[in-house]
C-alpha cells in the first residue's frame, strides 16, 4: 500500500526526494478567504492567513516521504506584532517629533532612521527565521536556530557598508557570508547543520550584471570620449531654455555632428542594458540558490541541487501572461459598464450600480492578482526549488536525534512583520 | 469493530529514523513492528495537516507519531477518532473578525473626531519655543512645496508691511508680533502658520484694491494666530495621519512626515474657526482706522477668480461658503469709515512693489499651467 516511495522498504534509500503537489489543491479558498478578511479587519487577520499559508506550504513539501509540518499559530505572530509596535512606536514618534522641531537635525534625522531601520530590519529578518524554524517540524523533529540577532545584524551591516564602497564587487561574498552564519546557526534537532557557501561561486553570475548592464554604457562612452579627443566639450548638455526647470538636455549647437551619433549611442546603451540587466535578476536567483544548496549539509548528509535559471523565468512569464489575460477579461466588463455611465447619469439608482460595481471592480482585480501571483509565482517557485533539491546520504539524517531546545517565541517575527521585511514565505532554506 | 490495518511509518519523535510498522485500527490503534508495539487511545489521537493520500497522526501527549498513506483507513480513522481534528487553541474566527473590526473602527473614530478635539486641548499648551521652531520647519515644507519661490524684500514696500503689521497686532492678545514674509507665486493666497508665521503670495496683494483689503487679509491670518488655529492643524494632521498609517499597517511612514506638510497648507480650517478669524479681523480692521467690509470685498474676487479655472475644486465647494462669510463680514463691518482707510494712497503704491519684476525674463513664464495646486484654501 505504500506507493509513495518515501516510507524506506527494508534497504534504506541513499537520496531523499523532496516532492511538492503543484496543483496545490486548496490554495486558492485560502489566499480568497485570507483577502476578504484581511480587508474586512483592517488587515489585522494577515496573521492567520501567512499562517494558513505557510501550513499549507509546509504540509505540501514532502521530504523523504514524510511531509513537514509547520505549528505557528497567528496568535504568536499578531502578539509579536503588538510587542513589535510598542518598541517601534516611541521610537517613530521621537524620529517625527526630532524631525519637526529641529530642521538641522531633520536633516539628519532621515539618514540615521533609515540606518537604524535597516539595522533593525536585518536583526528582525534573522529572528524571524528563528520563529520560522523552530516551528517547523519533520517527522516528529523541531527545526531551530541559535546564534545572536544582533551579531547577524552587525556583520550584515558590515558587509553592505563594504558592498557599497566596492561598488557592489563584494557583494556575492556578502551574500554567501550571511548564508553561511544562517545555515551554521541552523539547527535540525539538536544536529547542527553546515553551510561551505563561498562568495567565488556566484562570482561569475554576479558579474553578469555588470557585463550585461554597463559595459555598454563604458564602451560607448569610452567611444565618446575617443571621439571627442578626450575633451568633451562644456556645454554638450545645457539647460532646457523651454521650462525654468534646471532639466538638462543635448545642446542643439551639436546637432548633426559625429559627437551627437556616440552622445545617442551612450542612451541607447544605457536604456537597453539596464533593463537586460534587470532581467537578468531570477539568473542570478537560481544560481546563488543551487550554489548555497549544494554547500549546504548536515554531518555526511548533504543537499543536491540541480535547479536551472528557466524555472525561475518560466513562472514569471506565466503569471505576466496571466495578468495580461486577467486585465483584458477586467477591461471588457468595463467596457460593458461604460454605456450605463455614459447613458444617464440622473438616475440614481443607476449610479449607484456603477460606483458599486467599480469598488467591486477594483477590489475583484486585486484579489485576482492575488490569487494568480500565490498559484503562479509562489507556487511555481517553491516546486522549481524544491523538486530539483535531493539529499544525499539520507541515512546520517535519519540519525539525527531531536532536541529538547524551548522553542523560539512568535515575538521575534512580530519586528520582521511592523517593518515589513521577509516575505510570509521564502524560497530556500 | 472490524478491524482495518495497513501499512505505516512510526517516528518516535527523538530520531528522525522511520520505523515499517503496521497499523490496526479497532476500537484503539495498535502499532506494531520492530521493537515497536503502541496501544494508543482514540481519543488521544491528532491528525496534523497533510496532503491526501498521506496522514499523519500524531499522539496528544509525547512525541511519537505515525504516517501512512491509505485513504480508506484514514476515513475509518476519522469516522472513529471524535477529537482527531481537535486543537488546543481553537481560536474562533468570528471573534476574530469582529473585534478586529471593533478595534478598526475605533482607532478610525479616534482619528476622526478624537484628535481633533484633543488637539484643540494640546495647541494652547505647546511652549512658545517649541511653537516656534515647529513654525520654522513647517514653513520650510512649505515653500518646498510651493516650488522654492523667491521671498520678496523690497526695502520701501517692507517697512510699510511692517508698519502695517504692527497696527493691527497693537490691539491684538497676540503673544508676540507676528512674522509676516512675502514670496511671488502665482497663487492667490495667505498661509498662517504655528509660531505666528504668515506667509503671503504676491498675487494676493497683485488682487487688492487698497490697504484696507490687504490689512483684511493680514488680519484675518492673524485672527488664526491668536486662536493657535495652526499649531491646532498641524497636531491634528500629525495625530490624524499617524493612527490611519497605523491602521493600514503602514508603519515605517514616512507618509506622516509628508501629510502634516500638504495638510497643513491644504486642509484648511473648520467654518467656525473660519468665521472666528473674520470677525477678529473686522474689528482689527476697524481698530486701525480702516473698512472692516473691504475683507469682504477680496474674499469674493479670490473666489469669482478661481472660478473660473477647472482644477480649482476645493474652490467650488467652498464658493458657498464664501458668499455667506461676505455677508457676515459686511454685517459687522457696518458703515465704511470716512478717510483714506488704513494705508495712505503712497504708502499703498509702494507696498505693491513688494515684488520688483526681477531682471531676468521671468515674465515670459509659459502660462500653460504649472502643476503647483497645493495652495487651496486657507483664507
Amino acid at each position: 500500500m505504500n506507493h509513495l516511495g518515501g516510507v524506506p522498504g527494508p534497504a534504506p534509500a541513499r537520496t531523499g526526494e523532496i516532492a511538492f503537489d503543484r496543483r496545490a489543491t486548496g490554495l486558492t479558498g485560502i489566499v480568497v478567504k485570507g483577502f476578504l478578511l484581511s480587508l474586512i479587519t483592517f488587515s489585522i487577520y494577515r496573521f492567520w492567513y501567512i499562517t494558513n499559508l505557510r501550513r499549507f506550504f509546509w504540509s505540501r513539501t514532502v521530504v523523504a516521504g514524510s511531509p513537514a509540518e509547520y505549528l505557528g499559530t497567528g496568535k504568536e505572530l499578531f502578539l509579536g506584532f503588538l510587542v513589535a509596535l510598542a518598541i517601534l512606536v516611541p521610537i517613530y514618534i521621537a524620529l517625527f517629533v526630532v524631525g519637526l522641531l529641529s530642521p538641522a537635525l531633520a536633516a539628519l534625522a532621515a539618514p540615521i532612521s533609515f540606518i537604524g531601520l535597516f539595522v533593525l530590519g536585518q536583526y528582525a529578518l534573522f529572528r524571524g527565521r528563528r520563529y520560522r524554524a523552530s516551528r517547523t517540524r519533520w517527522r516528529g523533529i523541531r527545526l531551530g536556530q541559535d546564534g545572536s540577532g544582533f551579531a547577524y545584524a552587525g556583520l550584515a551591516s558590515l558587509w553592505w557598508l563594504g558592498t557599497i564602497v566596492s561598488l557592489g564587487l563584494v557583494f556575492p561574498f556578502m551574500r554567501a557570508a550571511l548564508e553561511r552564519y544562517r545555515i551554521d546557526h541552523t539547527l535540525i534537532g539538536q544536529s547542527r547543520m553546515r553551510s561551505t557557501a563561498t562568495g567565488r561561486s556566484i562570482l561569475l553570475p554576479w558579474m553578469m550584471f555588470y557585463i550585461v548592464g554597463l559595459l555598454p554604457i563604458v564602451l560607448s562612452i569610452l567611444a565618446l570620449l575617443a571621439a571627442t579627443g578626450f575633451d568633451i566639450p562644456s556645454d554638450l548638455l545645457i539647460q532646457d531654455p523651454a521650462t525654468e526647470k534646471s532639466n538638462l538636455i543635448f545642446n542643439p549647437a551639436y546637432d548633426g555632428t559625429p559627437l551627437a551619433h556616440y552622445a545617442s549611442a551612450v542612451g541607447i546603451a544605457a536604456s537597453v542594458s539596464i533593463p537586460l540587466a534587470l532581467l537578468l535578476i531570477p539568473y542570478y536567483r537560481a544560481r546563488e540558490t543551487r550554489a548555497f544548496l549544494n554547500a549546504a549539509h548536515l554531518g555526511a548528509a548533504r543537499l543536491t541541487s540541480s535547479l536551472k535559471a528557466r524555472q525561475l523565468y518560466f513562472p514569471y512569464l506565466v503569471y505576466m501572461l496571466a495578468v495580461i489575460g486577467f486585465i483584458i477579461v477586467l477591461g471588457i466588463i468595463f467596457v460593458l459598464l461604460v454605456p450605463l455611465i455614459a447613458k444617464d447619469g440622473a438616475n440614481p439608482g443607476i449610479q449607484a450600480f456603477v460606483i458599486v460595481s467599480t469598488v467591486l471592480l477594483y477590489l475583484g482585480a486585486i484579489l485576482g492578482t492575488n490569487v494568480l501571483y500565490v498559484r503562479i509565482i509562489t507556487v511555481r517557485l517553491w516546486h522549481a526549488v524544491a523538486t530539483t533539491m535531493q539529499i544525499e546520504n539520507l541515512p546520517a539524517l535519519e540519525a539525527v536525534l531531536a532536541s529538547t531546545r524551548a522553542p523560539a517565541s512568535g515575538l521575534n517575527e512580530g519586528l520582521a512583520d511592523a517593518l515589513d521585511v521577509g516575505g510570509a514565505l521564502e524560497i530556500g532554506f | 469493530m472490524e478491524a482495518i490495518t495497513t501499512a505505516g511509518t512510526f517516528f518516535d519523535g527523538i530520531s528522525a529514523r522511520p520505523r515499517p510498522v503496521t497499523l490496526r485500527l479497532t476500537f484503539r490503534l495498535e502499532i506494531a513492528g520492530e521493537d515497536i508495539a503502541r496501544d494508543w487511545s482514540l481519543l488521544d489521537l491528532r491528525a496534523s495537516e497533510a496532503a491526501r493520500p498521506l496522514m499523519r497522526v500524531t499522539h496528544a501527549q509525547g512525541p511519537e507519531s505515525v504516517e501512512f498513506a491509505d485513504d480508506p483507513f484514514a476515513e475509518a480513522l476519522k469516522a472513529r477518532c471524535p477529537d482527531l481534528n481537535r486543537t488546543e487553541s481553537e481560536g474562533g474566527l468570528t471573534r476574530l473578525v469582529l473585534w478586529s473590526v471593533a478595534a478598526g473602527v475605533s482607532v478610525l473614530l479616534t482619528a476622526i473626531y478624537g484628535v481633533p478635539a484633543a488637539s484643540g486641548l494640546i495647541a494652547p499648551l505647546v511652549p512658545q519655543a517649541i511653537e516656534a521652531q515647529l513654525g520654522r520647519s513647517v514653513d520650510g515644507q512649505i515653500v518646498s512645496l510651493l516650488d522654492d519661490p523667491p521671498l520678496c524684500n523690497e526695502a520701501a514696500a517692507r517697512a510699510v508691511l511692517d508698519r502695517l503689521t504692527a497696527r493691527l497686532a497693537e490691539g491684538m492678545a497676540l503673544p508676540e508680533t507676528p512674522q509676516v514674509s512675502v514670496r511671488r507665486h502665482k497663487i492667490a493666497n495667505a498661509l498662517a502658520l504655528p509660531g505666528g508665521r504668515v506667509i503671503l503670495l504676491s498675487d494676493i496683494i497683485a488682487k487688492a484694491r487698497n490697504g484696507d483689503e490687504l490689512a483684511g487679509i493680514l488680519a484675518h491670518e492673524f485672527g488664526h494666530v491668536a486662536a493657535r488655529d495652526p499649531m491646532r492643524s498641524v497636531i491634528t494632521a500629525g495625530g490624524t495621519s499617524f493612527l490611519l498609517s497605523l491602521v493600514l499597517g503602514d508603519l515605517t511612514g514616512s507618509t506622516v512626515l509628508v501629510t502634516v506638510g500638504q495638510a497643513a497648507i491644504s486642509a484648511g480650517y473648520s467654518r467656525d474657526a473660519e468665521r472666528a478669524a473674520d470677525a477678529f479681523a473686522v474689528a482689527a480692521v476697524k481698530r486701525a482706522g480702516g473698512d472692516g467690509a473691504a475683507l469682504a470685498a477680496i474674499l469674493e474676487r479670490i473666489t469669482d477668480a478661481d472660478d473660473e479655472k477647472p482644477d480649482a475644486i476645493s474652490f467650488l465647494r467652498s464658493h458657498p461658503f464664501t458668499a455667506e462669510r461676505a455677508a457676515r463680514i459686511r454685517s459687522l463691518a457696518g458703515e465704511k469709515p470716512a478717510g483714506s482707510g488704513i494705508l495712505s494712497d503712497a504708502e499703498w503704491q509702494s507696498l505693491q512693489g513688494i515684488c520688483p519684476k526681477p531682471v531676468k525674463p521671468e515674465g515670459t513664464k509659459p502660462d500653460n499651467g504649472k502643476t503647483t495646486t497645493p495652495p487651496t484654501k486657507k483664507l
